[in-house]
């Protein structure tokens, strides 16, 4: 082993942060590309299932909150695109990896927001749920990806309180609304439990990211800590949640719920979730129809910019 | 790569006083819009106050295989501390 | 809901108003529609601010009408026939340079009107013009250099510049029709249209886009609540919630 694996090691064995100017294996530099670019994906992906409902946002305070919201996420995309570009790829080819299938990004955006309740859901839940992801990120072995994390954390926040007002609002009025948010809750409850992916000893990449503290906590871990917060911010709200196995156990302190359908998880995964092809189809879309715009801006560069630095 | 599309680094000064700190990187085709993209990322919540983007192929750094030659030497000249020498009781001002 | 101002100054404002809430919501349409995430990230931005200058506006008067309606009323109970923004801004988003161009004619002239409202002998008013000043700097400074970008870039660019600029203008005639309240409120309304039209032509020949004659449109005007088709679909989109649950609170 020559003196740079060695380094490597121990900069992981003291909880220490790898840098990119490191030597790293060349799976640690891949599993990072792959989960930072999914991560980068995720984020913008995200924002389409709720500009589904900025347009139609019912006060002016809604709508500024989640056009910022959506606007955070955009920045989460670019912060977590460049750490990945730390690792030797490029948004280029991150972009063509998203388009082809090859990148996979979080499946819970390839669930259609039907009402505005969806936001309030996807506010507290979804946003709730990668909080608990992240903040534990924040401890990752790669040094900019860790400082992402950090950052992220610091702006995420206030789209979980973002959300979960929307469903006090709604929950606290008509019944129509009422209605609505319940409604909301009974469609993301689940499929942001799924967030957090597969039991740990069903997901390929899990062992090798924990060992190199890439991933500093196990998926069931995450699961249970968000499900145990959640629980009684659902029970404040006077709704459901719409698990009838759902019952705490006074011995370990937790909340145990019904076991979750892996199936549909898988299916979505696979591409057969109820929004998958509208959700790439507008990205490449958007990507493909204003290709004259960035070849302007690149002829307009070259035209006048010579020097390089 | 598609043609034009550029990386910057990005630095920031939150306000009179403070180093410039590096915040990240950002893309941008032309010098206006890397400024503007790095406006847009990194300061929308009061983070700085000036800015600086430079053009990532730019920036010169000590590659890994010279990291040693170029740091360690530094580590182990104690005497370049105020610390390593020692001042008689009584004296002030040293 | 029915629209009555009394105040001379509040039937002026919301002209102001009723063009940055439009113009806001345009602008969020383009919410991860654009040409790479950084621009979705500035165009969200500039969106932002104009609801803010909307929100204020409208707030301002909201408290110079003492009335019992909120902004929000305003925004979300008034039809079509009773919205007087600038028809500028309801233009649609056809592509990118539909967006830019109407930006940059936007801007330009937000950027001398606001500039001589920060004179006004409403404090409040004055105050709030200083603040919106720098959005609009901010904001005009990323189109103007978009437009050069397009119009100097390829050819197709410039083409799609070049007919978004034709569209638009038509648009502007109605911008520089001034009325009594327009004199009352503008301090020096001759000098807000040469102020435009020289930094438009200025611009229009830097990026290398014809300023094509003009014929006057028969189009009536803004100031009277009368708009391109655009609006009823734009308002029936942004209203949709209030107008579906009007009992509920948002």
């Amino acid at each position: 082993m020559d003196k740079f694996e060695q380094a490597f090691n121990e900069i992981i064995e003291k909880d220490l942060k790898v840098e990119p100017r490191d030597w790293m294996p060349e799976k640690y530099r891949k599993n990072l590309i792959r989960q930072i670019s999914q991560h980068a994906h995720s984020e913008v992906i995200g924002m389409q299932p709720e500009g589904n409902w900025l347009l139609r946002a019912p006060s002016l305070r809604s709508k500024q909150v989640l056009l910022a919201k959506i606007q955070d996420e955009a920045g989460h995309g670019l912060y977590l695109y460049s750490v990945a570009e730390t690792l030797g790829i490029s948004r280029q080819e991150m972009n063509a990896q998203l388009h082809s299938g090859e990148a996979k990004y979080s499946s819970i955006f390839n669930y259609p927001t039907l009402t505005w309740a969806d936001m309030g859901a996807v506010g507290w839940l979804v946003d709730g749920a990668a909080i608990v992801n992240q903040v534990s990120l924040q401890r990752t072995s790669y040094g900019p990806y860790s400082r992402g994390m950090v950052r992220i954390c610091k702006e995420e926040s206030f789209h979980q309180r973002q959300g979960y007002e929307i469903m006090v609002q709604m929950a606290n009025g008509t019944p129509e609304q009422k209605e609505m948010a319940q409604d909301a809750l009974n469609r993301f409850w689940e499929p942001s439990l799924m967030m957090f992916g597969p039991h740990d000893a069903d997901s390929a990449h899990s062992s090798q990211s924990m060992a190199w503290k890439i991933k500093r906590e196990s998926n069931d871990h995450l699961r249970q800590r968000f499900i145990d917060r959640t629980v009684p911010q659902a029970h404040f709200l006077g709704l459901t949640i719409p698990d009838e196995n759902l019952k705490f156990n006074e011995e370990t302190g937790h909340w145990e719920t019904s076991p979750f359908n892996w199936d549909e998880f898988w299916n979505v995964i696979k591409g057969n979730g109820p929004c998958n092809r509208e959700r790439l189809d507008h990205h490449k879309k958007a990507h493909n129809e204003n290709a004259w715009v960035r070849e302007a801006a690149a002829a307009y560069a070259s035209k006048v910019e010579t020097s390089v630095a | 790569m598609e043609s034009g599309d550029r990386t910057w680094e990005v630095f920031l000064q939150k306000k009179p006083g403070l180093a410039f700190k590096h915040a990240g990187s950002c893309h941008g085709y032309d010098k206006k819009m890397a400024i503007q993209n790095a406006r847009d990322l990194y300061t929308r919540r009061g983070e700085g106050r000036a800015l600086w983007v430079v053009p990532t192929e730019a920036i010169v750094s000590v590659p890994l295989d010279d990291a040693e030659a170029f740091f360690d030497p530094g580590e182990d000249k104690a005497y370049r501390h105020a610390t390593f020498y020692k001042i008689p009781d009584g004296v002030s001002h040293l | 809901m029915k629209l009555e101002l009394q105040h001379d100054e509040s039937k002026f404002l919301i002209r102001l108003a009723d063009t940055s809430v439009i113009l806001g919501q345009r602008l969020a349409e383009m919410c991860s529609c654009g040409p790479f995430l950084e621009e979705d990230m500035a165009l969200s931005n500039i969106s932002l601010d104009l609801f803010g200058r909307a929100e204020e506006l409208y707030k301002l008067i909201c408290k110079i009408e003492g009335a019992d309606y909120t902004p929000d009323d305003l925004v979300y109970r008034r039809n079509e026939r009773e919205y007087y923004n600038i028809k500028l801004v309801e233009q649609p988003n056809e592509d990118f340079a539909w967006v830019i161009a109407r930006q940059f004619f936007h801007d330009l002239y937000a950027e001398t009107l606001f500039g001589q409202l920060t004179t006004s002998s409403n404090a409040e008013l004055a105050g709030l013009a200083v603040k919106v000043l720098k959005e609009i700097k901010y904001s005009h400074m990323h189109a103007a250099d978009w437009m050069d970008r397009l119009g100097l870039g390829t050819e197709e660019s410039n083409h799609r510049l070049q007919y978004a600029v034709d569209h638009l203008r038509k648009y502007i005639v109605e911008i520089f029709d001034f009325d009594d309240l327009d004199r009352r409120f503008i301090a020096d309304t001759a000098s807000l249209e040469t102020t435009w039209r020289n930094a438009v032509s200025a611009k229009l020949q830097a990026c290398n886009i014809e300023e094509k004659e003009i014929v006057t449109p028969s189009i009536r005007d803004f100031r009277d609540g009368y708009h391109s088709e655009h609006m009823g679909n734009l308002l029936s989109i942004m209203q949709y919630l209030p107008r579906a649950y009007p009992d509920a609170k948002w």
